[in-house]
């Protein structure tokens, strides 16, 4: 997460001023957060066109809740909490319709969508790792995809999943050992 | 261990094997404030301040104190105007019991002052 010169306590100060001043804070928190959380929902979602509509959703809501957001945390934490919800309620609705590994009745499977999609330019392997990936139960992705392909600290992660480094850690172990499994079952 | 296996994580590396189209994250930051709702639009209808909406809260604190001023001024008017058949009754109430009247004050609308401002006429 880079947040170089990003004043945090004046945002949160600006939040509490006049309209144009919150106006100005939630551009600068949109400046600063969009592309991070864009990431962290696409690896998510995998489709650009889904990541896109959550992410705006995301900042949506954040706008018309500003006023329910104290400063009692920090604004990633925040953000990423909202962004998480969004994903999560959008994979469950989406969850019936996609086979996660196979070929049903002529559904696509995960790695045949992404083979498809002009916004993946990875190859057979990483078709298979997302795949895997999409085999792991929903908390277990967001560690996964934070700590390996975001590449956050396990401090950063734990702020915006309120889990603790411990069981984070934990978490990111098994999902590593799942998918390692994964490919030595399928090789 | 790790020698056995086929496929390691960490021997890969973490590249994202994700693209966005051409200048997408260059234009986020506006398309996302662009999607704002509401707050924007009530701002806007509340930049135009005028003088009437300035001096309205004062105008209406004005005429609630107006309106305070005389109905404190009626209820006065109307019990010093009843004080003479509120002395003659004040003699008729020794036959009723104290928790008759504890009971009727309790649910009638008279107020502490009204009542002690009746007792001291009374006498």
């Amino acid at each position: 997460m880079a947040m170089m010169a990003y004043d945090e306590r004046r945002i949160l100060e600006m939040l509490h001023e006049d309209e144009i001043s919150r106006h100005r804070a939630f551009e600068a928190i949109v400046r600063n957060f969009s592309e991070q959380l864009y990431w962290q929902i696409r690896h998510m979602v995998l489709s650009h066109d889904d990541a896109n509509d959550i992410l705006q959703n995301t900042f949506i809501k954040a706008w018309t809740n500003l006023d329910s957001f104290m400063g009692y945390s920090r604004i990633s934490t925040w953000l990423y909490r909202i962004a998480i919800n969004e994903t999560l309620t959008f994979l469950n609705k989406q969850k019936p319709t996609i086979p996660i590994e196979t070929d049903e009745d002529g559904e696509l499977s995960i790695a045949d969508r992404l083979e498809s999609d002009p916004y993946f330019d990875g190859d057979e392997t990483e078709r298979q790792l997302q795949a895997a990936i999409a085999t792991l139960p929903d908390k277990q992705r967001l560690v996964f995809n934070m700590k390996y392909f975001n590449e956050m600290k396990y401090e950063e992660i734990s702020e915006a999943l309120g889990t603790s480094v411990g069981a984070l850690k934990a978490s990111f172990h098994i999902a590593v050992k799942k998918i390692e499994e994964y490919f030595n079952n399928s090789d | 261990m790790k020698k056995e296996k086929t496929y390691n994580l960490d021997e890969r590396g973490s590249r994202r094997p994700f693209t966005v189209p051409e200048g997408y994250f260059e234009n986020l930051t506006q398309n996302i404030m662009a999607s704002l709702p509401e707050q924007e639009s009530i701002y806007s209808t509340r930049t135009t301040v005028t003088t009437w909406m300035r001096i309205k809260p004062y105008l209406y604190a004005a005429a609630a104190f107006a309106g305070i001023f005389f109905c404190i001024k009626a209820a006065v008017g109307i019990s010093s105007r009843n004080n003479a058949s509120e002395v003659a009754k004040a003699e008729e109430t020794t036959i009723y019991s104290d928790e008759y009247i504890d009971s009727f004050l309790e649910t009638s609308m008279i107020d502490d002052y009204t009542l002690y401002y009746t007792l001291v006429n009374a006498n």
